[in-house]
Parts: C-alpha cells; structure tokens; sequence
C-alpha cells in the first residue's frame, strides 16, 4: 500500500512538473504581453523593456521557470525583498506576493467545494438508493425526472433565480459571502448555503442517476442473489451487498468531481461574487498575471492528482482485490 | 403424507417487455430426507428457476408463481418475506455455481459464513467466527484459523466452491439446492466436491437438490434424477434406471452429447440438433417434437399428437413422450445403446 | 483617462469576457465596461441626455479652494457605507493609479496638490487641495507655484509639508512606479521613459532633483519648473499621484497594501483582491478641504460584484444593501428595464456621459483614398451600433470625435449622424463611385466580445448596403489590443475608444491624432500625419489659457473629423448608476465618470 502510494506520488510529481512546463512556455506564446497591460500612455519600448526588467522577463524563458520553480521550495530574492518559501512570486497586476493570495482564496474554494459536495455526495447518491430501491414505481420515476430537469440547469441560472427569490424576494437568507469558519462558524454556513445549495443541484443529479443505475446492476449481481439467499434482510443484501458494490464508481466520480472543484468553481464564484481559486484563475489569465496563473494551475493541479491518488487508496480501502493484488 | 419437499404443479412466469416467459410449466416433484435429487437440462429448461422459486428469491414484481411448494409442511408460494428469510439459509440453503460472482469480493469469507449463522442462531459475533472456522475445517479447507480472515479472491476455484458449501451448510439446513456447484472446476476437484457433498450429506441427513447440466456428475451422486426440457419435466426416476434405460428422446440426447471414456476419439459426439424453444411461445403439444428425430414413430408415423397434445410425465419412473414404453425400449436398445457404446 | 480608459476598459473587458467564456456568457455588458455598460432599451425614462457641460468647467479661485467643503443638505454623521466592485482594486498605492475605479476610491484617502470640486448643478471647478488655489503660472506658463494650506496632515497626526509632496513626486521615477499617469515628472524631465534618467532610484537613495527642476525653497512651497509651458497642469496636478507621500511610510513597492492617508479615511483591512475597508482619519481636518467630507464612520469595498449582483441588490434595497453603491459597476444591461421601471430607484440612480467614446478607427496607411475614408463615415450606423451596445442607457450617439464632457465641446455633426442614425448609403454610395472605387473592399477587425460580434453584423450590413465589401477579421478580445495597436497591421478599419484625463481637449486629440506619435502600441490608431494637424497641435497646445484653447481644439478635432477622415465616433459612453435608497448625497464625478464618495452620507 505504501509503496502503491509513493509510486503515484512519483508519478503525480512528474504530471505536474510537465504541467507547469507546458502552462509557462504557453504563456509566452501569448500574443499579449504582461507589459502592455500596466504601461500607460506613453508606452514607449523602453517603457515596455523597463516593466519586463521590472517583472523578470527580460531572461530567457527556461532561466524564468527555472527560478520559479527553484522558488516555491527555496524562496526568492526580489528587489522589493526576500519571498520566503514557498515563493510563487509576485502577482504582474497587484504586486502581491502570490502564495499569500491563494493562501486567502484556498478557504474559499475548500469551502465551496466540501459543503457543496457534502450535500451532493449525501442528497444524490441518497436519492439514487431511493430510486433503486423502488425502481419502476412512481418514486423512481418522480426522481429520474427530477434528475433530468436538474441535469439540464445550470448555475448561473439557478444561481441567479435563488439569489433572486431566497435573498431579495423572500428575504429567507444572506447575500451569499465568505466568512472563514474559525472565526464565525454560523456566517460561515449561512453565508455559504446558497452556493452549496445551487451547485449541488447540478451535480446531484449526476450523482443520483449514477447512483441508481450503479445500485440496479449491483443489486442483480450473483454475490447479492447469494445474500438473499442466506436469508439475510432486504435492507443488510440493499446496503451492506449491493452499495458497497455501488460505492467504488461513485468514490471515483467523486474524486475527479472533488480534484476539479478543488481548482476553482469558477461559475459558482462568479455567480455569487465569492472569491475562489477559479476567480483568481480567470483573472490572472485575462490579466496576464503570469505568477498567479502558475500558482493557480499547480494549486489546482496537485489538488486533482492529490484526489486521483486519493480515489485510488480509497478503492483500496472499499476493495480488498485492489489492496491485496 | 407429503414428502419433505414435494412440489406440485408448478409454474414460474416473467412479464418481460417481449412478452411473458414461461420458464416453469406445471413441473411436480418430490423430496425425501437423506436423499439427492439430481436435476439436469440444458441451460435455460427452468432448472435454477425452479429451485429459486423454492426459495421466494425471484422478483415478486416480475414474477408469477403458481402451484404448490411444501416443505416440511410448509407452503412457501405466497408466504411472506419475513417467514422466507427466516427459511433461507436455515433450514434451506442453497450452493450457487461460479463462486467467484456468487460471493461478495468485499467480506471476508469468515464474515460471509458466519452472517447468516449470526442471522439465524443469533449468536455473538466471536461465536460465529468459530463457527465459521469449524464449517470450514469440515470442508477440508487447510489452516481454516488463518483463511477465515482471507477475501473470496485469495482462494483456489476448488476452495471457493468448499467455502461456499460452509456457507450453505453454516446453519445445518435440511435441504440443499445445489446449483452447478461444480460447473466452473477442474475434474479432480469436480470429484472431491461432489464427494464433500455426499459426506455431509451422510453426517447431517439433508435432503439435497443438486442441478447440473452434466449427466456425469449425477451419475455417482445422486438417487433421483428429473430431466428437464423446456420449463417442463420430461423424464424422471431412480437414477440408475434412468442411466441404465432412458426413455425420452431428449434424455438420448443427452447421453449422446456427453463425452465418455470409453468412446474413441475419433467418434464424433453428438448433439441434440436445433436449439431449445422460445419460452415466450413454446410450441404446441410436446415441447421437443420440433428437436425430435422420433415423431415418426408415433401415430404410425405422422405424429400429429406430438404437435397437438402435451405428453403427460407418469408419476414415479417414466417419461413425458408419446411413443409407446415398448417403443421407447426397443428404439433405446436397438438405436440408442450401441451408439453409446 | 488616457490610456487608463484603453487599458482600463481592456482590463474590464478582457476580465469580464474570459469570465464570460469561462462562465458561459455570464457577463453581457462587458463591452462598454470601464464606462457606460447599461442599455437594453429605456426608452420610458429617457435618461441619457446630450447635454452640453463645457461651460461647467472652470479653474477656480482661491475662495473656491478653501475648506471645509459646503455641507452636503440632509446629512448626518455615520454609518457604515457598503461598495460593490466587478473588479478588484489593482493598486492603493496613488502613484500607480490611472483606472476610474480607483480613482474614485483615492478620493477618500489621499489629497493631491489640486482637485476637482463637482457643485450641486454638476459643474466642474479645478481648486487647490492641498495648495491654496489652483497654481500660479510664470515664465510664459513653464513655471508653477503652489502654495499649500496651513494645518495639513497625515493619518499620523504630522504635518504635510513640500517635501512629502516632492517626495511624492520623486518617487515616481523609481522604476516600479510604471502604472500611473506621468504627466509631470515627463513634463519636469523629459519624455517616454527618459524622464527616469534624472532620478534613477528615484528619491530612495538620498538624490534628489535640482530645485531647478522641482524646488521646496519652505515647507509651505513647491514650484514645478517645465521643459515647455503647460497650461492645463492644474488639471495634471489633480492626478492621483501629485500628492504627499511621507518618506518614512514609503514601503516603496508595498505601499500599494498600505498607503499613508491624507484624506478623511485611512485604510483599515485591506484584503487583495477582495475587500477593503476605510475608517475615518481622525486626523484629516475638514477646514483644509474644499471637497471631501467625512459623513460615514466607514466605506466597505468588496470586490468581485458582476454587474448583475449589485444591480440586484440595489434593487432589492435591503437590510445592509440599503447603505451600499458601486464607484463603477453599471446598471446590468438585462435589468436595465427593471430598474427604469421601479418608481423608488428614480431618486436613487443617474445616468451620465463619461469622458470616453467609442470610434471605429480608419488605418490611413491601408486606405489611403480620403474619399473612401469619408463614404465609410457616412456610411457607419451609429445609432444600430449604440443599440447593440444597449441603447440609451449605454451611450449617445456620437456626431464628432470630442465628448461632451470635455471642456469647450459643441455638437457639431459633420457627417448628419443625428439625421441619419443608421448611416447615410447614399451619400456614401455616390463617394465611392467619384472616387472609382465601387465595391471596395474593407478588412474590418474586432474583439470577439458578445457585444462587439453583434456589432459586427450592423456594421457590416450597413457598410454592405453603402457598396463595400466587408471582409470580418474576428479577434481573441485577449489579444485584440495588441493587434491593433500594431502600426502595421493588416486591418482598414476597427473598433477602438479613448478618453480623456482631463476635460480639456489637449488630452485627446494630440495623442489620437499628431503624427508623430505613430508607433506600435500608441494610441493614434488611424496612423494620420499630417503636417498641417502636427503644426496646429503644437499652436493650440502652447495657448496659455485652456479656456481659450477649448474652441480651439473643437475645432481642430472637426476639421481633421471632416478633411482626414482617419475615423469615425460611435457613441458617448455613459455611466448608470443605481445605489441604495439609505444613501444620501450621491453625486457623479464626470471627470472620472464615476460615482463620487467625497460627499456620500447614511441617512
């Protein structure tokens, strides 16, 4: 097991090193330059020459990653001072040091992401066991439907129309906001229920139609039909044969949902003017922030090959033919 | 008086979307404790169905069960879950075939044995662990201490199959249905579960159901045997009689499509020709005339009452065929045996 | 403001169209961004108005300049004010701010050496801030003086003398300040980035520059000595980074995180790039300051409000959102009817034309015929294209090249755009043919924005029906400014927009038009150099007295409009602006376009 999981890591280094690679020689393959977005008026070469120096893109590209990289485990000097490590260097559009950036931004996006996918994870996978188990009867089909109708919204819609009935119709709840958990639990949730609630929406969807069907197969497995026959209850052959059976595609489904939600839910933060990985990603992208956009991307990066490595130990964990092969 | 398990009339039907399937038609046999009746049929002739149907495991919302099963007195069409899984497992068990699908990859196979023993006998969790030892002890499965702890994959086909037979047998139950409960081994271990099955049989006085599709597994093992065809018994009796004269085409057939030692290589087998109906529209009057090389020996040959009338089984030894008994001896003796060899 | 508009819009822009493409058309107004942004029809209300304010502009007096600011009727002392930003603040630090947004917020913060003060009626005075009048000018107006108030003083509580404001002058040169307007330090010492050469770290390493060139011969005086005259430098001592900077706080580059307050707030939490919160200064006295009040215990910014979020709040009007405004975020397109329609938001909202246009740009290198150019102008539709943009609450059709914000604007129409919104076909149809040029073909660049592509279909019918050929060049909105800022690109025509720093017109025409400012990147995107226009550029800009260079630029503006042709105005941008109904004293800033905070109370 733990050689398993060393070789992942191993393998998951070399993913992302090849990444950021690829991330930093596209940036420059850019038309765009950094430059151009702050130099004013009289945007002279020299001007131009004079942010670049100002940004370390006066050396040659390879020097450039080389450094960067190099910094997130041994800090950097700059000539506004030393950048501790991890150093991710300094923002192009704010001057900010970038790993303070996404230090601020993670929570928002860890909390967006578990909330949201502690209540898709519960609620869909809930509804798909409740649809299997009364597959065929208008329970099922009330559910498919709503499954369906869930699966062909999306969040800016929703988004938009809970915000509009629950905040400014209804007046039932806050405008959706960030408060970190540490220093006020109950803003924390209040503040963070509308986007859990409408991003789960489009996801339990997924999660109960996958549910379902995973749960139909499992339930006409042989190893199931051999539970009953032992004379076991319906409810121990439903959740103790059959989900368990379910649960492996599921966990893995989730572990690539998690990884990606990790990265940023970029249309949830837009959406409800929160401040996530995926806001910083989009901005630093349009605003040709080279540092932060390297420091979102291996952020996000390592958060979908964390949660790649994750499924797998967690497949282990739920099937002893992976642990013990 | 009724025999241990004496099932009459029954029938098994599946709404499926192409219509209803008649996997079980009007099928009546009996069970006597201590005694094995052997089952074989092509798959599809309603041999599993028929003993799924024993134990309630069907889909009452699919399913349509109708006829009589007494066990032990005790009719089991329509009883409730409730009383069925108090059966299942108990005091009926059944040994399922391809033991690697039939049990759980996730629980150990200690867990998988000792569960419905905690289910039934209520007893602590450590109790069941030993028991599920000692069941596999009896089964023969080496160092049973240590390979209780052991998932279904970490075991040989054969030592699957064994501990599978703990399973059914956990509870002590008095009837066993086992299902092909040798299909996927290897001849030696074939042998030495059939052998394991006969034993436990001696010590525990069961009544054991055993269907294959193999004739040669039953030969040794069991006392009765049912042919099946088509949802339908056609042929039933001693096993040796059985073995020794069969009656019914289909059961030449059969006997002609086994491999034997004896037989030289260079003999072809024979198979049955055509293939088993539709159980959606099963054919009219006897269900194998159409596969029949026989009807013309019938009705002085036209054999019309094949494709008309459906051939009762008599009860005891017989078949369900038109030709007459002397016909079929002499058409046996004269066509069937020599080819045997 | 200057290149603050371009770059300021394409920052909006391009923010707002990646969200947009990543968010699946999330954002519709990005276009128009940095000004205007609403539309959608409104036709009811009719609020945009073609409303002449040149004579609102003045330079004033040295009565005007002193303080306390005239109280603000109704207001009370108090409160929490809430703002609502789309994007985040990129500087604090005012020696890098040039974008509208954070121009407004400077406001609060930070004085300048002068400033503007916006009466009731909306007319525009230059006064002295921190000086006591707006400066005086010797030396045929290459030399100006300031004089500042007694009683000035920072956040600490220490006084603010010459030096801070030398000091924060200086510091300009060093090279990390690269972002703001750098009017005076070029002006001072040379220009491009020449200007650097004569302070290289800037005030850091104990050099300073030679009170030849900037003097504080005492703590009360400073006195700028120009290369050339400048008449318009009490308007460029308004900007943002003319004002005090105390040595010992200058944390240089991370200033921009805490910069040290002159005005009536301070920063309190500053969180990048997600809120910042401003708490009064207890020690900024109102009697020095002819503009800026102190009615609110606190402004809350918060950044990340797409434009649809805070138009549903304000709407909403409720708890907390009563107190709240936006400098910057305009009325979303999609609710503007709603919005029109709500008897309670009309005390509550304004719609007001900004200082910047939007042109399409003719590249005179490639359409060397001014007759062609001149059909091409005939032919655009501006009023289709300002209805693509979302119509009356975006924007005014524009009939020549200058806004009518800025000083000295008549509403000249030299191609009949008002008669003739959709274009004039005819006209134009009948050019092409005098000049033999029936079916030429046009190479027509633009960014590929959901707004700009609709536009696009307009343009192309209307430039179609007049006897062109549009050939469509569609262009990554990433990578669009850099495109056309290419002096040899391959385009005829494309869509650029411009405004000015200041209401004078000396901060338009030159850079758009004088020819010798052709180079890639700059900003004279129709490549005209005509020497005529180079040599009434240098005339109109060495008058000394602005008000009397007004007209004068007007009319330069309308003769290169109607002989060179090298583009086309579309429309005025303008700015609505809708707040919370718990705000008082709410004004427009129409130098900056913005919402002005100065005079914002909670009732």
């Amino acid at each position: 097991m733990l050689r398993f999981l060393a070789r992942r890591s191993l393998g998951a280094l070399v993913i992302i090193v090849l990444i950021s690679a690829i991330t930093f020689a596209l940036f420059f393959a850019l038309p765009s330059q950094p430059a151009l977005m702050s130099c004013g008026k009289n945007c002279t070469p020299e001007a131009v020459a004079l942010i670049n120096k100002n940004l370390g893109l006066d050396q040659p590209v390879p020097v450039q990653y080389w450094h960067y990289m190099a910094g997130i485990f041994t800090g950097r000097d700059f000539t506004v001072g030393h950048c501790p490590a991890p150093c991710f260097g300094y923002s192009f559009s704010n001057q900010q040091p970038v790993w303070g950036t996404i230090v601020d931004r993670f929570p928002t996006t860890l909390s967006i992401t578990l909330g949201g996918a502690a209540v898709f994870l519960v609620v869909g996978v809930g509804i798909g066991m409740v649809a299997a188990a009364f597959r065929g009867t208008w329970i099922d089909k009330f559910f498919s439907s709503l499954s369906l109708v869930g699966n062909s919204l999306q969040i800016y819609f929703v988004g938009v129309i809970a915000l509009a009935v629950l905040v400014s119709g209804l007046h039932w709840m806050d405008n959706p906001a960030y408060y970190p958990i540490t220093e006020n639990p109950v803003k924390w949730f209040t503040g963070m229920l509308i986007p859990w609630l409408v991003l789960s929406i489009i996801f339990i969807a997924n999660y109960s139609r996958m549910t379902r069907s995973q749960m139909i197969e499992q339930l006409g497995e042989d190893h199931v039909r051999t539970a009953r026959a032992k004379g076991l209850g319906r409810r121990t052959v439903f959740f103790r044969y059959a989900w368990r059976g379910a649960l492996a595609p599921i966990v893995t489904i989730f572990g690539i949902d998690l990884g990606s939600l990790f990265g940023g839910a970029i249309i949830t933060e837009f959406t409800f003017s929160l401040h996530g990985l995926g806001r910083l990603a989009v901005s630093s992208v349009s605003e040709t922030d080279l540092p932060t956009l390297m420091a979102v991307m291996l952020v996000g990066c390592t958060a979908i090959v964390v949660a790649n490595i994750v499924v797998d130990a967690a497949y282990a964990v739920i099937d002893p033919r992976v642990r013990l092969a | 008086m009724t025999a241990f398990l004496s099932v009459r009339d029954l029938s098994v039907r599946f709404s499926t979307e192409d219509g209803t399937v008649r996997a079980v038609d009007g099928l009546s046999f009996a069970l006597e404790r201590g005694r094995t009746l052997g089952i074989v049929g092509e798959s599809g002739s309603g041999k599993s169905v028929t003993n799924l149907a024993v134990l309630g495991l069907h889909d009452p919302r699919t399913t349509e069960i109708r006829g009589e099963i007494l066990l032990d007195g005790q009719e089991l069409t329509g009883a409730p879950e409730s009383v069925l899984e108090k059966l299942r497992g108990n005091k009926a068990a059944m040994v399922f075939q391809d033991s690697l699908t039939a049990l759980s990859p996730y629980y150990t196979v200690g867990r998988q044995i000792a569960e419905p023993y905690r289910k039934h006998t209520g007893a602590s969790r450590r109790e069941a662990r030993l028991r599920a030892v000692e069941m596999l002890r009896r089964v023969g499965i080496p160092q049973p201490e240590l390979r209780v702890d052991d998932y279904p994959h970490q075991f040989s086909g054969g030592m699957r199959q064994r501990a599978m037979i703990a399973m059914a047998l956990v509870c002590d139950p008095e009837l066993l249905i086992a299902d092909e409960p040798t299909t996927a081994l290897d001849v030696t271990v074939q042998a030495q579960v059939l052998d394991l099955l006969g034993e436990l049989q001696q010590e525990t006085g069961a009544a054991i159901i055993l269907i294959t599709h193999d004739l040669g597994v039953v030969a040794g093992t069991v006392d009765d045997l049912l042919v099946m065809y088509a949802g339908r018994a056609v042929e039933q009796g001693p096993v040796r009689e059985v073995l020794r004269a069969p009656r019914h085409p289909y059961t030449w057939g059969l006997l002609g499509s086994m491999p034997r030692l004896s037989a030289s290589v260079e003999e072809p087998l024979t198979p049955i020709p055509g293939t088993p109906p539709s159980l959606l529209a099963p054919p009219p009057g006897c269900p194998f005339h159409p596969r029949c090389a026989y009807v013309s020996y019938v009705d002085g040959g036209a054999g019309d009452r094949c494709r008309t009338e459906r051939p009762e089984l008599p009860p005891g030894r017989g078949a369900a065929c038109h030709l007459t008994e002397e016909r079929q001896r002499s058409v046996f003796a004269e066509q069937i045996r020599p080819r045997l060899g | 403001m200057k290149p603050t508009t371009r770059s300021r819009r394409s920052r909006g822009r391009l923010a707002s169209s990646a969200a947009a493409l990543a968010a699946g058309a999330l954002v519709l107004s990005a276009c128009s961004s940095g000004g205007g942004g609403g539309g959608g029809g409104g036709k009811s209300e009719g609020p945009g108005t073609d409303k002449n304010t040149s004579s609102n502009y003045s330079i004033g007096t040295k009565e005007d300049s002193a303080g306390p600011a005239p109280e603000v009727p109704g207001a009370k002392k108090g409160g929490t004010v809430g703002v609502l930003q789309r994007d985040a603040f990129v500087h604090l630090d005012p020696g890098q701010i040039y974008y509208s947004d954070m121009l407004a917020n400077q406001l609060l913060y930070n004085r300048t050496l002068t400033s503007y003060k916006v009466d009731e009626k909306g007319r525009v005075k230059v006064v002295g801030d921190l000086a006591t009048d707006a400066g005086t000018a010797s030396d045929g107006g290459k030399t100006w003086k300031f004089t500042l108030k007694d009683g000035l003083k920072f956040e600490d509580g220490s006084p603010i003398t010459a030096k801070d404001v030398r000091w924060g002058v200086e510091r300009l040169y060093a090279s990390f300040e690269t972002d703001g307007p750098l009017y005076v330090p070029q002006w001072l010492s040379g220009d491009g980035a020449d200007f650097r050469k004569a302070l290289p770290d800037g005030p850091y390493k104990g050099a300073h520059l030679p009170a030849s060139v900037l003097d504080t011969p005492d703590d009360k005086t400073i006195v700028f000595h120009f290369r050339q005259p400048h008449a318009d430098t009490p308007f460029a001592t308004a900007m943002p980074n003319i004002g005090p900077v105390k040595a010992e706080k200058d944390t240089q580059r991370k200033y921009d995180n805490a910069p040290f307050s002159s005005g009536p707030y301070k920063v309190g939490d500053y969180k990048v790039g997600k809120s910042l919160t401003l708490v009064r200064n207890e020690n900024w006295d109102p009697k020095t300051d002819p503009i800026r009040h102190q009615y609110a215990d606190r402004f809350e910014i918060s950044f990340g409000h797409q434009y649809a979020d805070s138009t549903r709040r304000f709407l909403a009007d409720q708890g907390a959102d009563k107190n709240t405004l936006s400098f910057t975020n305009a009325v979303a397109p999609e609710m503007t009817e709603k919005v029109l329609g709500q008897a309670d938001t009309k005390a509550r909202r304004f719609v007001e034309i900004q200082p910047y246009v939007d042109y399409i740009s003719f590249n005179t290198d490639r359409l060397k015929d001014v007759n062609v150019r001149k059909a091409l102008a005939y032919a655009m539709p501006n009023g289709q294209i300002l209805q693509q943009m979302g119509g009356a609450t975006a924007g005014v059709l524009a009939t020549n090249y200058l806004s009518p914000a800025m000083d000295g604007y008549k509403p000249t129409d030299p191609f009949g755009k008002k008669a003739k919104p959709a274009g004039d076909p005819d006209k134009a149809r009948e050019l092409l043919k005098q000049a033999g040029k029936e079916g030429q073909e046009i190479v027509y660049a633009y960014p590929n924005t959901d707004l700009q592509q609709k536009v696009s279909v307009v343009v192309t019918q209307a430039l179609e029906r007049a006897g062109f050929k549009v050939q469509k060049k569609e262009i990554d909105s990433n990578t669009w400014r850099t495109a056309i800022a290419e002096v040899k690109n391959k385009f005829d025509i494309y869509r650029t927009s411009w405004g000015a720093d200041w209401p004078v017109s000396s901060t338009v025409v030159p850079p758009l038009f004088d020819g010798r400012q052709i180079a890639d990147g700059a900003q004279n995107y129709g490549h005209l150099n005509n020497s005529a226009v180079n040599t009434e550029i240098d005339r109109i800009s060495a008058i000394p007295d602005v008000k009397k260079a007004a007209p004068e630029w007007q009319k330069l503006a309308d003769k290169i409009f109607t002989e060179d042709v090298p583009g086309v105005p579309t429309f005025y941008n303008t700015q609505f602006s809708l707040w919370g109904s718990n705000l008082g004293g709410v004004r427009y800033q129409p130098v900056y376009g913005t919402v002005d905070p100065t005079g914002v109370y909670v009732k």
